[in-house]
């Protein structure tokens, strides 16, 4: 089975790019972020410098270990899915159930030990930079050598290989056995995650203002509610369809796709969902604190400054992960739908019109996930400049918000059309007895 | 350019020529490996006919038919449907010429899944943005037989059932001419009976023209005409074929066709 696992890589390397962009992202954050650990343990490393790293290093590794199981999960599902046809093929040849699941873990593991070693260099690289950046910003002394050893590289690969095959096993189990069984799990987990946000962000009250944990909370509320929100997607996308009406064929055709498609987008759905939450919320809410600080004329502690650069990577790395999670299902589930737009066009629909349905049904997805993401966002964001400041909304919401949706919606809105427009240059009766 | 003889609205009269294909060739494939589907064809077909293309596999049926419906762009030759030129259009514009006068049946049905039996009947209607007739849609389907599945999903539905919809979307924009794809290749010989009925009334009662590919001898008896195709090329026209005749020429077809080249 390890044969044909590579064997199946190597032939076609493209379907495994996302998966590889994943781990290699992963593995690059993961690692540059543990040299930290290295670094702080090197001999003749201050106290406060090596506490800083250690921080630094702890936090955005937590971080890193789930961004990277989620991502290459979210991948490889799609890479699974789209293998139904060949995994059947091979059930029916005689391969018993475990021999599949080898295979694909098999694959998993190699494209994320390929991942992992491409990472090693801008890991150090990476890691080199942010020692540079803690000490432009005073928080690590001048004299402290970067360096990048074993923690680094055995947590990279370690990470890495258990979140890809953790992650591959996952995504075997959701295409072969479906997912009613999980539902009325997720619907509890979606209620608990939206009551722990509720309490984290209202608990944000029981502070003062210059309290050093005041941010902690409303954020960690906002990420709970945003996941609760997340959880939820497939109820919320149907709930808000089953209220619109869209003029025009193109828009017809788009709500009735996307009803019956409800379950299958959700994924898109709740990457939107966190992304605008944990942007908006923590970009919103460090801009607040740095504005208030600047205005009593305060010098900021280490601390603070640590934490304003964690939150700004964190969003970062977040961010990056997110887009890809977004851009790689938007793909795959668009290239997937060629015989689709082939009947469409079959039936009547200039290539104009298939855009159009595309395009909308890329912007309800986006208004849906902005709207429930900034719900969340604000239920983190209010209490905090109630308590911090003085006002309900903070002025540099308007900013982070308009950035984040623009980032949202091109990523959602030009993935489909990008990929519709390709796969529209296949001729309709082509596309049509393709897949057939 | 959609070329219109005397700016044809799909409202006024249909010409009394349904289908004129001349020196049609299409070949597909690299220019190493070039396989010769039609092999300029020229013929033409009167309106109110049901005519069924016949060849062994391979024989250039189904590209007679893309290139006849503009699904396919011709090599070289000329095609014309309704009276108006379709050589040379981008595929938007044939896309409306085609949703005004060109219906479609194929053997797989192609209705989207996402839609129930009613919506995908007046799918090519909201498509040309026209009127919606919902009574008319729902005669049609009862016309049809499917009077009670108007809210069934196509994989609700069995494989006769489907083409019966399809049919239904193919005559509720009330095309000049219906294509047929091999209508009754994925059926059992009841539903197929049922579907090449409804496609001989469409002619018979409301003077549509059909074009049916098919291989089988017993659906191509149900056409005025035959129209038999070997290697790319006419090889024959059979009028008021019995399935016995169209079986037993199917079977000679190859005999006077060269050998070795």
């Amino acid at each position: 089975m390890l044969v044909l696992a590579l064997r199946s890589v190597r032939q076609r390397p493209g379907r495994f790019l996302a998966t590889l962009l994943s781990a290699f992202l992963g593995a690059a954050i993961v690692m540059a972020f543990n040299s930290l650990h290295d670094t702080a343990g090197a001999p003749g490393v201050d106290a406060v410098s090596s506490e800083t790293l250690r921080t630094a290093a702890g936090v955005v590794g937590g971080y890193g270990t789930l961004l990277v199981f989620f991502a290459v999960a979210s991948t490889l599902t799609v890479n699974v899915r789209q293998r139904a046809a060949e995994l059947e093929l091979l059930r029916c040849s005689g391969a018993t159930p475990g021999q599949i699941r080898r295979m694909v873990v098999s694959e998993a593991l190699a494209v994320a030990l390929v991942g992992t070693a491409a990472a090693v260099l801008p890991a150090v690289l990476g890691g080199r930079l942010l020692v540079e950046l803690f000490q432009d910003t005073g928080q690590v002394a001048a004299s402290v050598d970067h360096s990048f050893g074993a923690v680094a590289l055995s947590s990279g690969v370690g990470v890495t290989l258990v979140a890809s095959a953790g992650a591959a096993l996952l995504a075997l189990r959701r295409v072969t056995r479906g997912r009613r069984r999980t539902v009325r799990r997720r619907s509890w987990l979606a209620w608990a995650a939206l009551a722990a946000g509720a309490v984290a962000a209202s608990s944000t009250f029981a502070f003062s203002a210059t309290d050093e944990m005041l941010m902690a909370f409303p954020a960690q509320g906002a990420i709970l509610l945003s996941v609760g929100f997340a959880l939820l997607a497939p109820r919320l996308l149907s709930g808000v369809l089953g209220r619109l009406a869209l003029g025009g064929a193109s828009g017809w055709l788009a709500v009735r796709n996307l009803r019956r498609r409800a379950g299958e987008l959700s994924g898109i759905l709740m990457a939107l969902i966190l992304f605008t939450a944990v942007s908006t919320a923590t970009l919103t809410m460090q801009a607040v604190e740095s504005d208030e600080v600047a205005a009593s004329g305060m010098v900021k502690s280490v601390d603070a400054k640590t934490l304003e650069t964690l939150n700004y990577t964190v969003v970062g790395i977040i961010v990056a992960f997110v887009c890809v999670m977004l851009v790689n299902s938007l793909y795959a589930a668009t290239t997937y739908r060629g015989r689709e737009f082939g009947q469409q066009r079959l039936a009547g629909a200039t290539p104009g019109q298939v855009l159009g349905v595309v395009g909308v049904e890329g912007l309800v997805l986006t208004v849906v996930g902005l709207l429930f993401g900034t719900l969340a966002a604000l239920a983190g964001i209010v209490p905090f400049t109630v308590v911090r400041g003085d006002a309900v909304l903070p002025e540099q919401l308007a900013g982070v918000w308009a950035a984040v949706a623009t980032v949202g919606a091109a990523a959602t809105v030009g993935t489909s059309l990008f990929t519709a427009r390709r796969v529209l240059r296949i001729p309709a009766v082509r596309a049509v007895g393709a897949s057939a | 350019m959609v070329r219109n003889r005397a700016r044809h609205d799909p409202r006024t009269e249909p010409a009394a020529e349904a289908l004129r294909l001349v020196k049609v060739t299409k070949s597909y494939g690299t220019a190493e490996s070039t396989v010769t589907a039609l092999d300029g064809v020229t013929l033409g077909l009167a309106r109110g006919t049901f005519t069924a293309v016949m060849g062994p596999s391979g024989s250039g049926k189904s590209t007679l038919l893309q290139c006849a419906a503009g699904l396919e762009r011709p090599d070289a030759g000329i095609v014309r449907v309704d009276g108006t030129e379709l050589t040379g259009a981008g595929e938007t514009e044939l896309t409306r010429f085609r949703r005004g006068r060109v219906g479609f049946v194929f053997q797989q049905y192609n209705l989207l899944e996402t839609l129930t039996v009613a919506q995908n009947t007046v799918l090519p209607l909201k498509l040309a943005g026209r009127r919606v007739d919902r009574r008319r849609a729902t005669e049609i389907l009862t016309a049809v037989g499917l009077g009670d599945r108007l809210g069934h999903l196509p994989d609700q539905l069995s494989g006769g059932q489907r083409q019966r919809v399809a049919i239904a979307r193919a005559l509720v924009a009330e095309p000049r001419v219906i294509f047929a794809d091999e209508p009754t290749g994925a059926l059992d010989t009841r539903s197929a009976r049922d579907v090449l009925a409804l496609l001989r009334e469409a002619v018979r009662v409301h003077g549509r023209t059909v074009v049916m590919v098919t291989h089988d001898p017993v659906a191509a008896s149900w056409a005025d005409s035959v129209l038999f195709l070997a290697d790319g090329r006419l090889a024959g026209r059979m009028d008021a074929p019995t399935a016995d005749a169209v079986a037993e020429r199917l079977a000679h077809l190859g005999d006077d066709a060269p050998v070795g080249v």
